[in-house]
């Protein structure tokens, strides 16, 4: 196993991978841009390398920097994380030249699932189902309204260099098609750099379901169920589930079979993930995710398996050990995302400074979170700022755990999206498990109780009083604020030698 | 002192004398029992009404806070009756309004001039944030009596994207 290992990540990830590695005896390399100075995986690491710059391009996603950290602190290998450089195969690519070994699968199969077009031709040649539509570029709207004749609408506009949600467009008639087109265009160069965009069919009430695989580098492959990913926002998941209420066992061992062919398809090792779009008792391959998924904690509650420990075990060169028949599928588990963002003005991003935190705990409640008091959340990063993840028995009851855990979240500074997931775990058709990946879209979540109201106008009332009456018995408002001002510049900064020239932490106790 | 207080979009009244560090309160004009002991300074409240215990987070100052209640959430505003008075004569002087930036983004593309009639959810403008392109909508049919912003430019929050003035006559 490896004696040490650098993680090009942050928030709750990195932690998330620390965390696996020390309890393997592996010791961990944090990078940290300048913003993260004081981050939690910056002071929970072994090590902490800095990048410099505030910007993810100066730091996160600088090949060049995290190559140097990772010989400079003598790392043996490079795990990604997700999001960043987690699905780029040039630093894949250079982190293998270099020496180190690559947490991931190899950079082939990454080029090959990450072009959307390409990973469709492989996807079909190999047996597995994808979604009616083209495999080509279109070249403007005009040649995307007669292609459209014969997929059918109502049809989705997708950017081939694509993920995350941006850059797609769904389109219900030709007249919506140009607006539709430029807007989808605009979205993906901004977003990747390559405007081209291709066409297919926007399937009728569907489901997105994942099956979570893992191939060592032997040949062996097995596939850890099904995720459930239905409960999302312009392709942004809010809430994911493990198992899925729609899959039963024989489609479970079907949908997982076929993951394992697409993953072979690509010459897949370690941990990935196949999305399906299920539709109709049709399952259609969408994507294949080539690194670790925000949601794999679900999985990991439900089978046992630490997945990290999984990816370092494999990248080390290990080989499984175990068969499909030995996956344990235990219990129900649920992951809600909280993420810093106002449900109820349509999930628009909110920053500001953590105040006023508290995480919730109790029995089978899991908090991967990356938050800390002080922590400020601004546009620079991805606006997910931690998970609250349950296991209980059945459904019923992890549901009603999750509600509970959420009633004990409170994240002050910022709006998350927790409400929603309150409103979601309380809606009828999550419930009986009727729904879809329109079940978000369809709800309305500044709706509250005249009861709760007048509670939270009685606290309203009573905090103003408070402040009022504080105020009136301190010394005169200049005076403290400008003690406070000065008691607030407490980061000293040093002369420090070049950027990265030495490791700044070593050894450090979480 | 009473107080008129919005809460999520709905209008509350509460009315509170205090004597001796023991509130006497009204809400809607129904009398409860309210203790209320601040736990730390950072926003954290235990409240006791009629014998029901709530964990209570509060942000915000004086005429605007954010209340979270076991994982709800609770937009309010509030004033007294002499700001309420205070307000009153500006309330009655509403029209088209000034359309401010709610988060930092890039304004991409302009899609109205000074002078242009919208309608009702009309686009004004392309704002990018968070790498997505939102489309910013008149909330009412006006015409654009001034454009802030030029295309390309980085705004903050807050900023103000474009003045509305309201229509003569509706159209």
């Amino acid at each position: 196993m490896f004696k040490r290992i650098l993680i090009a990540n942050r928030g709750e990830i990195a932690l998330r991978i620390i965390r696996s590695a020390r309890e393997m005896g592996t010791e961990s390399v944090a990078v940290f841009s300048d913003f993260d100075r004081n981050a939690l995986h910056t002071r929970m690491a072994n090590m902490a390398m800095p990048l410099g710059g505030k910007l993810p391009s100066e730091s996160y996603l600088s090949i060049d920097k995290i190559l140097e950290a990772a010989k400079a602190s003598g790392a043996e290998a490079i795990h990604p994380g997700y999001g960043f450089l987690a699905e780029n195969a040039e630093f894949a690519k250079r982190v293998v030249e270099a020496g180190l070994a690559w947490i991931g699968p190899p950079p082939e199969s990454i080029i090959a699932m990450g072009d959307k077009i390409e990973s469709r031709r492989i996807m079909s040649a190999a047996g597995v189902p994808v979604v009616p539509g083209l495999t080509d570029p279109v070249d403007d709207f005009d040649a995307a309204i007669q292609a459209a004749e014969g997929i059918g609408y109502p049809i989705a506009i997708k950017a081939s260099a694509g993920g995350g949600g941006k850059g797609i467009r769904i389109v219900e008639s030709p007249d919506d098609m140009e607006a539709a087109f430029r807007a989808a265009s605009g979205e993906a160069v901004t977003a990747f750099g390559d405007g081209r965009l291709y066409l297919e069919r926007y399937l009728d009430r569907p489901r997105h379901i994942e099956i979570q695989v893992l191939f060592d580098g032997e040949g062996n492959g097995v596939h850890l169920y099904e995720r459930e990913c239905s409960v999302q926002r312009r392709h942004q998941k809010l809430l994911e589930e493990c198992p899925s209420i729609a899959v039963d066992e024989e489609l479970r061992a079907k949908m997982g079979e076929v993951a394992l062919r697409a993953g072979r398809a690509v010459g897949y090792v370690g941990a990935g993930t196949v999305e399906f779009l299920f539709s109709n008792g049709e399952f259609f391959f969408l994507e294949m995710n080539t690194r670790l998924q925000v949601e794999h904690p679900v999985t990991e509650m439900v089978t046992g398996v630490d997945l990290v420990r999984e990816q370092l075990r494999v990248a080390a060169g290990e080989a499984l050990g175990y068969e499909q028949a030995d996956i344990p599928r235990n219990g129900w588990s649920i992951e809600v995302r909280i993420n810093a963002e106002d449900p109820v003005t349509g999930f628009l991003p909110s920053t500001g400074t953590i105040g006023n935190l508290r995480l919730p705990g109790g029995p089978w409640v899991r908090v991967d979170s990356g938050m800390f008091r002080g922590m400020e959340v601004g546009l620079n990063y991805d606006p997910m700022l931690a998970k609250i993840v349950v296991w209980a028995p059945d459904r019923n009851q992890a549901v009603a755990r999750m509600i509970r855990a959420l009633q004990e979240l409170h994240v002050g500074g910022v709006r998350t999206g927790a409400p929603a997931a309150l409103a979601v775990l309380n809606d009828e058709r999550f419930l009986s498990g009727d729904f879809d990946t329109s079940i978000l879209a369809s709800m309305d979540f500044g709706v509250t109780s005249e009861e709760e109201e007048r509670l939270a106008a009685v606290a309203a009332v009573i905090h103003r009083r408070q402040m009022a009456k504080r105020s009136a018995l301190s010394r005169s408002s200049s005076s403290r604020e400008g003690w406070l001002k000065r008691s607030r510049n407490t980061v000293a900064t040093y002369p420090a030698a070049t950027t990265l020239a030495a490791p700044t932490v070593e050894g450090g106790q979480a | 002192m009473k107080y008129f207080v919005k809460v999520n979009g709905r209008d509350h009244e509460v009315q509170v004398e205090e004597q001796a560090d023991q509130f006497s309160v009204e809400v809607d004009g129904a009398p409860i029992r309210v203790s209320y002991e601040e736990v730390d300074n950072l926003g954290q409240v235990a409240m006791n009404v009629d014998g029901m215990a709530h964990a209570v987070s509060i942000e915000g100052d004086a005429n605007i806070c954010h209340v979270v209640m076991a994982g709800f959430s609770f937009e309010v505003e509030l004033e007294d009756e002499r700001e309420r008075a205070a307000h009153a004569a500006e309330r009655e002087n509403v029209g088209g309004g000034v359309i401010k930036s709610v988060m930092p983004g890039v304004v991409i593309e302009l899609l109205v001039a000074e002078g242009d009639v919208v309608a009702e959810g009309g686009p004004l403008l392309i704002l990018e944030a968070m790498k997505m392109q939102n489309e910013i909508d008149s909330p009412s049919a006006s015409r654009v009596k001034t454009v802030h912003v030029a295309q390309g430019e980085a705004v903050s929050a807050g900023q103000k994207l474009v003045t509305l003035e309201a229509l003569e006559e509706p159209e």
